[in-house]
């Protein structure tokens, strides 16, 4: 099987269709359009797959898990080319050279700190498994920059970088998987599943795979109920997408035309289920045909991509518009937590994926532009650094809980005001005092 | 004024905390044009606007969902199941979103679930059910289970105002045959308080829901006899009225635990668990369960009735411990 890989020419001319109605977000002033360099190719769908669903990544890639039997046993191995060399990255048309460093910066410290967290499960500090987002660092940042202040996510597991964004820092993240006290969830939960409906406006993920999804869009709807067009982000897996809450919430959240912007994590493996025993289709995108919400497919390794086409949802999700699917097609690098070793996983995968690093490739893009130079590069990287170290000293250093906290808080004592995210609600005016009359004599069953 | 059905007062807590509250809110299926499958809501989506009476596509798992995402926010939803039977589609979503939420990362969650349940109107197995024991077992959840108009509209209304996920399980029996004169204006009643249903000093049926008036016929009929029960109607299985429990055993030394559930896993166990625990001593006999069969609901009227407790049984029951 021959793969698609080679380039189409660069989209020269941006269709302003695609763009927001104001694309003003960019404000670097030094950045050069891309196509005046003739070295970046600007974000647009490139193509559109057989069922019309814009893709915007620069390579399809043609290959596919199949299975085998070797030596009496089964295995999986892979069929199609794996050769092709990583293109770049799309050139975004929202991020500012400021803004494209800010991103990045978030990139390096969810590796960094992952790299961290590995390093404490091996000198046995974190309880339980630990789940890394190698590789998807460019997604999980890249769709959770793209929002603002008062729009919520909802995080997956490999999805750190998001909470990054979102303004928890890398040591919330490691005393959480250390059960330490000073966690958000102070020792109550395990590792990603952890929240804040204060300040940073994130839901803690229950482990239930498609959970979120209508959490998300009752959020929304809150927000609506409070005048206000929110997006609210979330991430579902390959595999998570199998549930019925994915599709049940999803198709609510189109229904009832809410800012939900969700991003299927296409990453190939489910633990250690492939793909193609999780879905039949070959795009998850397709999905969104039968949802009747806009779809889009992204290189989920190009941060660029990821940012610009979450962005676009985001402004549709202001102007309530309603819900948008987005395919991002990448790579799981590593097991499906720290004791998978991932040997089921054919290695030409880690090999193609790994040349199509996001960090690396961002890094590459950023010194290509000349918005970073190598002493820049360098200072950030060891700024990043400092910070991984602090942190984690905060989190070695806090406390495991007090055995008394185990039993407080089951309940909320009424007593508390639950204050208005967005204010009071802004609902139709009622005429007061009118007596809800008699219902007429019809049930279900006498 | 003038007497209201279980159901018309349920009608008015809702109607009334919406009017009260704007961040009040339903949604469910059929519950906006139609009014709901037992009319709960009907004419509401005319008086508080299509935002505040939600009909949604069939989805348990959305409907709590969506309720809770929304309760986030701190608006205070009230989802409806067509049939209680249906909370099952939602089962995780009730118990792992919405009973661990404050406990968890304290994120409280606001909200009421309410819906028909129990059996008596050859609904089947997928009609009938009283699933509440699936959700007392929850730590996290308030699960309601009213047996009189003026405790259903007093009950619903603190539901609403409660900052906890509340389950509210009417009993679809009650809806149109129980009928009551309601207290004037604006009152409330607390979760989590047993009701003195009848004072009594021979035995203590302890019991909720539609039960309630199975006792009372029982009550009745051993009156004659000279033998006097005492009926708490419990009105909350989680949580429990564990005073009230020792209070009445105390009081009559024998006690019964009736319920429309199955009595595999039912409260009557838990209950007697609690009196062991509580006033082991001042029992002066067997504490005796009657509830239904261990087994599905059944659909046809002879085979449902020989499911469901019925006045004999608590009768039979009575004399026998009387004579203990
Ligand atoms: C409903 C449910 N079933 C099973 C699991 C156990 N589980 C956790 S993660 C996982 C694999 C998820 O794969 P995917 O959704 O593709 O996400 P990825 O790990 O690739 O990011 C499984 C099976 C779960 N969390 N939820
Ligand atoms: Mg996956």
């Amino acid at each position: 099987m021959k793969s698609k890989t080679e380039q189409k020419p660069a989209a020269k001319n941006n269709q302003a269709s695609n763009g927001p109605a104001n694309s003003g977000q960019k404000n670097g002033s030094g950045s050069a359009p891309a196509q005046t360099k003739g070295k970046f190719t600007q974000v647009a769908p490139q193509r559109k797959n057989p069922h019309g669903i814009p893709d915007y990544r620069l390579e399809v890639p043609n290959f596919q898990t199949v299975e085998e039997w070797a030596d009496g046993k089964l295995r999986y191995n892979v069929k199609g080319d794996f050769s092709a060399p990583a293109p770049s990255l799309c050139e975004s048309k929202y991020l500012s050279k400021e803004k494209s460093i800010e991103m990045y910066r978030f990139m390096l410290l969810n590796r960094k700190m992952e790299q961290a967290l590995e390093n404490l499960f091996k000198q046995q500090k974190v309880i339980g498994g630990v789940y890394l987002g190698l590789g998807q660092e460019g997604c999980s940042v890249g769709a959770a920059f793209a929002l603002k202040k008062e729009d919520w996510v909802g995080p997956m597991i490999r999805n750190q970088g998001a909470m990054l964004v979102r303004g928890f820092t890398p040591a919330d993240t490691m005393m959480q998987y250390m059960a330490k006290a000073g966690a958000p969830t102070k020792g109550r939960d395990s590792g990603s599943h952890y929240g804040d409906v204060h300040i940073h406006n994130v839901v803690a993920p229950i482990s239930h795979l498609g959970d979120s999804i209508p959490v998300m869009a009752g959020i929304a709807m809150g927000a609506r109920l409070q005048g206000k067009n929110i997006a609210c982000l979330t991430f579902v897996g390959d595999g998570g997408q199998s549930t019925g809450p994915s599709y049940e919430g999803f198709n609510f959240a189109a229904v009832q035309r809410l800012g939900v912007i969700l991003i299927m994590e296409h990453n190939l493996w489910a633990y250690s289920t492939p793909v193609e025993l999780q879905f039949a289709c070959k795009d998850l995108a397709d999905r969104s045909i039968g949802y009747g919400v806009p779809g889009v497919i992204v290189d989920g390794t190009d941060p660029n991509q990821v940012y610009d086409v979450t962005y676009e949802a985001a402004q549709r999700a202001y102007k309530g518009e309603g819900s948008t699917l987005i395919e991002a097609k990448m790579m799981r690098m590593r097991g499906h937590a720290m004791h998978d070793a991932a040997s089921y996983v054919p290695k030409e995968y880690f090999d193609y994926w790994k040349r199509r690093d996001c960090n690396t490739r961002m890094e590459k893009y950023l010194l290509d532009r000349g918005w970073l130079t190598e002493k820049d590069n360098k200072d950030l990287i060891a700024d990043v650094e400092a910070q991984i170290n602090r942190d984690r000293d905060i989190a070695d250093a806090s406390p495991f809980p007090q055995p008394e906290d185990a039993t407080t808080g089951v309940f909320l004592d009424n007593s508390v005001k639950i204050p208005f995210k967005y204010g009071p609600p802004k609902v139709k005016e009622v005429q007061k005092g009118v007596r809800v009359g008699e219902a007429s004599n019809v049930s279900h069953y006498k | 004024m003038a007497p209201v059905t279980y159901l018309e007062a349920i009608r008015q807590g809702i109607w009334e905390e919406m009017e009260r509250d704007p961040s009040v809110f339903c949604i469910g299926e059929d519950i906006g044009v139609y009014g709901g499958a037992f009319k709960i809501t009907e004419g509401f989506i005319h008086h508080f606007g299509k935002e505040r009476v939600v009909d949604t596509p069939i989805s348990e798992a959305a409907i709590v969902s969506a309720a809770y995402g929304a309760s986030l926010t701190g608006m205070r939803p009230v989802a409806e199941f067509q049939f209680m039977d249906f909370i099952s589609s939602a089962h995780t979503q009730i118990v792992n979103a919405c009973a661990k939420s404050n406990w968890r990362w304290g994120a409280p969650a606001p909200m009421v679930m309410r819906g028909p349940s129990g059996g008596g109107v050859s609904g089947g197995p997928f009609h009938s059910q009283n699933p509440e024991m699936w959700y007392a077992h929850t730590p996290g959840l308030k699960v309601i289970c009213p047996a009189t108009a003026t405790d259903a509209k007093g009950l619903i209304k603190s539901a609403i105002r409660d900052n906890n996920p509340c389950l509210f399980f009417e009993h679809k029996y009650l809806y149109r045959r129980v009928k009551e004169e309601l207290p004037e204006g604006d009152y409330t009643v607390e979760i989590g308080k047993a009701r003195t249903h009848r004072e009594g000093k021979d035995i203590s049926i302890i019991t909720y829901a539609a039960m309630v008036y199975v006792a009372q016929e029982a009550a009745d009929i051993l009156a004659k006899e000279g033998i006097d029960l005492e009926i708490i109607d419990l009105r909350t299985v989680a949580p429990l009225d564990v005073d009230a429990i020792v209070n009445t055993v105390k009081k009559t030394n024998k006690v019964i635990v009736l319920h429309e559930d199955v009595k595999t896993g039912g409260i009557a166990g838990e209950i007697a668990a609690i009196i062991n625990e509580n006033c082991f001593d001042d029992l002066d006999g067997p504490i005796v369960r009657i509830t239904a069969l261990d087994t599905p609901v059944p659909f046809s009227p002879p085979l449902e009735k020989v499911f469901l407790p019925k006045v004999e049984d608590v009768v039979r029951e009575a004399r026998k411990l009387k004579a203990y």
